[in-house]
């Protein structure tokens, strides 16, 4: 589970990057959709989301904005056109990995 | 009506972090509260949940002090430290510096003042856990400025000549000047 939870360390920034590709959400709307959208397999500490989503912002890849919905203030982000560009590259890299790996571990008989 | 258990640990995180930092993830911990209250959870039961799934006050915080504006400009101020003294004290040497008209108590408080802000940017380079130590670098960057203007000012009224090493020790002080006046506005507002 550790050796799970580093790796999914390097990936933290590309899975929030999409996270957000439909949409602006708030920190813990993005925990939710990262636990739904892998069936709970990735469900991070809620407190980890929001500095991994400041550092985003400092980065120019994503924007937070307050607005207040349903009585309560919440920050939410959404993807910059860099950040954008940054999720294009990202997934791209990515499948020419797991297509890489796949390769060697289910070679074609 | 929250729980003890949430209201301490945000007025921990107000305690810890800034005010728009700590609002914000003191609303996602209240949001996580309130979701396991809605799946029944007794009011103690949902607060320990919660707790447990938000993560360690310590832990968030770490994770905040690590990426904090103050520690990355502390960073880079150090970092380019060296090379910048190395430009001017050899850019001294060269031009003989001792033998400008500068008292020597104006020479003992610039080293003073240099030794202060050095300290408060390796205090706040090197932590780790408290983001209240990272603001130091608030403190640093004014009393840097202040020291290059004087630097690059007494180049230009007591040197006698323009070498090419003060020339690059100026150039090198003007942009930490830009770089320090840029990032200054960031560490104050957060």
């Amino acid at each position: 589970m550790k050796a799970e939870a580093q790796v999914l360390k390097g990936h933290l920034d590309t899975l929030l990057l999409a996270s957000l590709e439909n949409g602006p959400l708030h920190g813990y709307a993005v925990k939710e959709a990262l636990r739904d959208g892998s069936g709970a397999r990735f469900d991070l500490p809620t407190g980890t989301i929001y500095p991994a989503l400041r550092r985003l912002e400092a980065a120019g890849l994503v924007t937070g904005t307050w607005a207040e919905t349903g009585g309560r203030r919440r920050r939410a982000y959404q993807l910059t056109p860099a950040g954008r560009r940054r999720l294009a590259g990202d997934r791209a890299a990515w499948r020419d990995f797991a297509s890489a790996v796949t390769a060697i571990l289910e070679p074609a008989r | 009506m929250t729980s003890p258990l949430i209201t301490r640990y945000m007025a921990d995180l107000h305690r810890e972090l800034p005010a728009a930092i700590a609002d914000e993830v003191a609303g996602g911990l209240v949001e996580t509260y309130e979701h396991h209250l809605a799946t029944g959870a007794g009011d103690a039961e949902a607060a320990r949940a919660a707790l447990a799934e938000f993560g360690d006050l310590a832990t968030v915080v770490g994770e905040f002090t690590r990426q904090s504006p103050g520690r990355r400009a502390a960073r880079l101020l150090l970092a380019t430290g060296p090379a910048a003294g190395a430009c001017w004290g050899a850019a001294l040497i060269l031009s003989r510096a001792w033998t400008w008209p500068v008292p020597a108590t104006a020479r003992l408080g610039f080293g003073a003042a240099l030794l202060v802000a050095a300290a408060f940017l390796v205090a706040a380079a090197t932590s780790r856990h408290s983001y209240q130590r990272t603001r130091l670098a608030a403190a640093a960057c004014p009393v840097l400025l202040v020291l290059d203007v004087t630097a690059v000012a007494a180049a230009m009224l007591a040197a006698p000549a323009l070498t090419s090493a003060l020339a690059l020790a100026v150039a090198i002080s003007l942009s930490r000047i830009a770089f320090t006046a840029r990032t200054l506005p960031r560490l104050t507002a957060r």
